[in-house]
């Protein structure tokens, strides 16, 4: 038998180029940005008063103040349907960008406890300072975020053992229910129920435009951080170890990565409230299509965010007409299923 | 070495008499709590009967039997969280957590919604009724957990992530019967959803106390499997146990007690996940001692989580379940960082 | 005599068959070894022949019955497992522990009775843990552990005894610690001791009848001096094994060994 020939250990180009899949990859950014022009559309046009393509089209780019039709899009519909869009994207890049750094596959803003975070800083606002701009809000909801976000990772890092996933869920778990009670007895106490419920239900449907102007520059920043990190992420997700071998600082990396993780889950959450999973189920089928070159990973996975819940705002809209289904519902519809699959599976490997 | 054991069952019969002079003591100063003060002298003059209408009226009509559920409640709940504890073998497991206590809330909210359309006013009959819904939805939480949890087998790890799951599911769809509830209602669900013992009335503790009882005893009958259970499948099956039919039955005394506890005191976390805990410390594993000593612990920290949550905030009330949440967690965190 | 035996045994996941018609015997009041490489099936086959996984195909028979008819609390009163990494719970001392074992004899309520009371006594001053029985497991040593767990099975009072790995994570002092306890325990009560152990050295030095395997079936059985040869070694660890005679002992050792080459694999597999 012939003697092995002397292999050297790849260069971080040379891992890199191995593991995507053109294929997978071109299919994900061509039909995918299809799939999300035409749900734009769809999403403008469909709800209580359906409004035909063509009109729509027109109030895009012929826009007539007085035809209520064109009213209703812009103000109403389009916002909701950007929103949906950039909080689905927002969802499902920190989705990735958290189960690439904990190489955990059940890893996702809303196990780690950071929607409850966010849901109660808000409560605070609400009952203790009540009145609050957009933008305000929205810092709170990140300084909430960050606050759940530094526990859970605080708490599973320092514990004997180390994180493991189990660990962290259960950690995420505990924070969350922490949060979760405080919120709850805040509410009950200072009558804020009613105007908490929004974040129990999750859901675009009361998105305007001044929501997003001030989440836009916020989350446009996080983007651009994310695609700095992606080329550091992937080396991350090959180990803790094996990336301070090939001269990484892993710690800064991962700063910078709960750092994005928080501006785009606060943003999400402060703007659409507590819708789970995307951040989930999205990351895994992105991997499936696209490999796992995160400088492809993030980006696809914004484009498949963005799909999934304006099809899923459409279902809600749709599923019991007049009526506004929570599209938490719907994507719990999908993403409780994969995740028990996953469970199944146990491999905390990504 | 027998001296030695004799010792020690000395010491446990003290810890329990303590324990149980605790609650006493709770009960008595839980009796004088409240926005009406009644002085002690004139409690003890009541329960002779030589109080007046009024403070009867409260005593026994409003707090007696919110206290008697408070304790039977926190037993089952305790009891339940160390019988999920011993058959995983994680010392971390919560029905809570694991989702059984979501799946015991949905079939209930559900029920209340489908069959009364509101909250308020439920009669006598659904109040009877409750309990066995609650104990359908427990059940069929933890049928789904046991199923979908099972690959050859059930780990320990993959037992608490099917829970995560299954509690995710069930809270959503919670979630999705809130919605359609009218402002008052989805105020009082959130109520019971947060763990209060609304059930103050005498019906109630008819309703589970039977149940309860009977779940209890044939848990501390039947504690001594659960000490071989714990050391594992392989172990279990060498020292003679059929492992499937126990874990099934004990998993059926757990879902029963979990059950009727969502069932009139709404969904508590942690409770069943902090007293076996600390029964453990107090007492040691062994299942025979431990299960009566997490019964305890769990009726005495729930009368005091109660009591504290009628204090703090009053005139308001906390709901219990957050108070022990708000307790219970950061304990959980520090089991959490203690063990592997 | 034959204390387990298997008939046509077949194991295996799903369309992967790990073992696939054994036929071995464990005979009685002897100390009997399974040796082969990782993977060979070794734990399995001791896991099925104990019941505590379901064979695919075939028999096992304990005592001349077959263990699938017989109900599981009999074959524990005739049969003990220790499995590989047993874990007790935290807080437990050793007294309470051992009075597991005493599991399968008792009924009710489970109070142990002066005859029970009487065992465990024995069992711990068999294996000298009687000093210990106050102290929690977890403060004792690996060794003293691993005599607490045989002091369990001992409590439950079977003629046999089937041991997975019972030295693989123990030094050189405790594993001989261990052994020789077991030695003790077949030559003293006649127990039959099975068990599965990596090191070969002490297989051969400890057992009356050693069984090596390899990728499921038998590669030879017999007598430590019959099975550890060099070319049986080359047949089922593919290694170029020296083997001598231990002075102390006069049992075979492997004294060294090196990796087989290429073509002497397939020689060794096929001649």
């Amino acid at each position: 038998m012939g003697s092995q020939s002397n292999k050297q250990l790849p260069a971080k180009d040379d891992a890199m180029d191995i593991v995507t899949k053109p294929f997978g990859t071109a299919a994900v950014v061509i039909i995918g940005i299809i799939a999300l022009a035409f749900g734009l559309f769809l999403s403008v046009s469909l709800g209580a008063a359906n409004i035909h393509l063509h009109t729509v089209w027109e109030a895009i780019f012929y826009f007539d103040p007085q035809q209520t039709s064109h009213q209703i899009i812009r103000e109403l519909r389009l916002p909701r349907t950007i929103g949906a869009a950039l909080v689905g994207a927002f969802l499902a890049v920190s989705g990735a960008i958290m189960q690439g750094m904990t190489r955990n596959a059940l890893a996702s803003p809303e196990i780690m406890g950071v929607t409850n975070g966010s849901a109660f800083a808000i409560a605070i606002a609400f009952a203790f300072f009540p009145g609050q701009s957009s933008f305000t809000l929205i810092l709170w909801s990140f300084v909430g975020a960050a606050l759940a976000a530094s526990i859970v990772f605080g708490v599973g890092t320092l514990s004997k053992g180390g994180l493991t996933p189990v660990k962290l869920a259960l950690a995420g778990t505990a924070v969350g229910a922490l949060l979760s009670s405080i919120s709850s007895a805040i509410a009950i106490r200072f009558d804020v129920a009613q105007d908490m419920s929004f974040w129990y239900a999750g859901g675009v449907a009361g998105v305007n435009w001044s929501n997003i102007k001030v989440i836009i520059p916020v989350a446009v920043a996080g983007l651009i951080i994310a695609m700095i990190l992606a080329r550091s992420i992937t080396v991350l997700s090959l180990g803790d170890e094996l990336a301070k071998g090939l001269g990484q600082y892993t710690k800064t990396v991962k700063v910078l990565g709960i750092l994005v993780v928080i501006l785009l889950t606060g943003a999400a959450v402060s703007v659409a409230g507590s819708i789970g999973f995307i951040g989930l189920v999205i990351p895994h089928v992105t991997r499936f299509l696209v490999g796992v070159d995160y400088r492809w990973i993030i980006p696809c996975s914004a484009i498949l965010g963005a799909v999934l819940l304006i099809y899923a705002d459409i279902a809600a809209r749709l599923v019991n007409a007049p009526f506004e289904t929570p599209v938490g519902a719907i994507t719990a519809i999908i993403g409780v299923p994969f995740f028990l699959y996953l469970a199944r599976r146990e491999r905390s490997g990504i | 070495m027998e001296m030695v054991q004799q010792a020690k069952k000395k010491k446990y019969k003290r810890t329990m008499l303590m324990i149980f002079l605790a609650i006493v003591a709770v009960f008595l100063i839980s009796l004088n709590t409240g926005e009406i003060r009644i002085s002690p002298m004139d409690t003890l003059k009541t329960f002779f009967g030589f109080g007046s209408e009024m403070d009867e009226l409260v005593l026994f009509e409003f707090r007696l039997p919110r206290m008697v559920i408070a304790l039977l409640v926190g037993a089952s709940i305790a009891v339940s969280g160390a019988i999920w504890q011993g058959v995983s073998q994680n010392g971390l497991a919560d029905p809570g957590i694991l989702g059984v206590n979501a799946g015991a809330g949905f079939a209930v909210v559900l029920f209340i919604f489908a069959f009364q359309g509101t909250m308020s006013n439920l009669g006598d009959f659904t109040i009877f009724v409750l309990p066995l819904f609650a104990f359908v939805g427990a059940g069929f939480a933890a049928f789904l957990i046991y199923v979908l949890a099972w690959k050859k087998g059930i780990t320990p790890v993959r037992l608490i992530l099917t829970g995560i799951g299954v509690n995710a599911a069930f809270s959503a769809a919670i979630v999705v019967i809130q919605l359609k509830m009218s402002p008052n209602d989805f105020n009082q669900a959130i109520v019971w959803l947060s763990g209060s013992i609304w059930g103050s009335s005498w019906t109630y503790v008819l309703a589970v106390l039977p149940w309860m009882l009977i779940f209890l005893v044939l848990a501390v009958v039947r504690a001594r499997y659960l000490n071989i259970m714990n050391l594992g499948d392989q172990l279990s099956y060498g020292l003679g146990i059929s492992v499937h039919k126990e874990r099934s039955f004990f998993m059926l005394i757990a879902v029963a007690l979990a059950g009727a506890s969502v069932a009139v005191a709404g969904s508590i976390s942690f409770l069943g996940l902090a007293a076996p805990h600390l029964a453990r410390k107090l007492v040691g594993p062994k299942h025979q001692g431990m299960i009566p000593a997490s019964a305890l612990i769990g009726a005495l920290l729930l009368l005091l989580a109660d009591t504290l949550g009628r204090v703090i905030l009053a005139p308001s009330e906390v709901p219990v379940g957050l108070v022990v949440s708000a307790l219970g967690a950061p304990y959980f965190i520090y089991l959490l960082m203690k063990t592997n | 005599m034959k204390s387990l035996e298997t008939e046509k045994l077949c194991i295996g996941y799903n369309d992967r068959l790990i073992v696939d018609d054994l036929n071995i015997s464990i005979p009685k009041g002897k100390v009997t070894t399974l040796i082969g490489p990782n993977g060979c099936g070794k734990s399995t086959i001791l896991k099925t022949m104990s019941r505590i996984m379901k064979s695919n195909q075939g028999a096992v028979y304990l005592n001349g019955q077959a263990i699938h008819q017989t109900p599981t609390k009999e074959i524990s009163k005739q049969m003990a497992i220790l499995p590989q990494t047993p874990e007790a719970p935290s807080g437990l001392t050793v007294y309470e522990l051992v009075s597991y074992g005493r599991f399968p004899h008792q009924n009710g309520f489970g109070r142990l009775s002066n005859e029970d009371k009487r065992i465990i006594r024995w069992a711990l001053e068999e294996t000298g843990m009687i000093a210990f029985h106050d102290r929690p497991i977890e403060a004792l040593s690996g060794g003293q552990r691993q005599r607490v767990w045989i002091a369990m099975a001992l409590a439950q009072e079977t003629e046999l005894l089937l041991l997975d790995e019972p030295t693989t994570y123990l030094d050189l002092a405790h594993q001989l610690e261990i052994l020789q306890l077991l030695e003790r325990l077949n030559r003293e009560q006649g127990r039959t001791v099975l068990m599965v152990i990596h090191d070969l050295n002490h297989a051969a030095r400890f057992s009356h009848y050693m069984i090596a395997l390899n990728q499921g079936k038998v590669i030879k059985d017999g007598s430590p001096h019959e099975v550890m040869t060099k070319e049986v070694l080359g047949q089922v660890f593919h290694i170029d094994a020296e083997i001598v005679l231990d002075p102390r002992t006069n049992k075979p050792i492997c004294l060294t060994y090196d990796l087989m080459n290429h073509e002497r694999k397939l020689e060794a597999v096929n001649g």
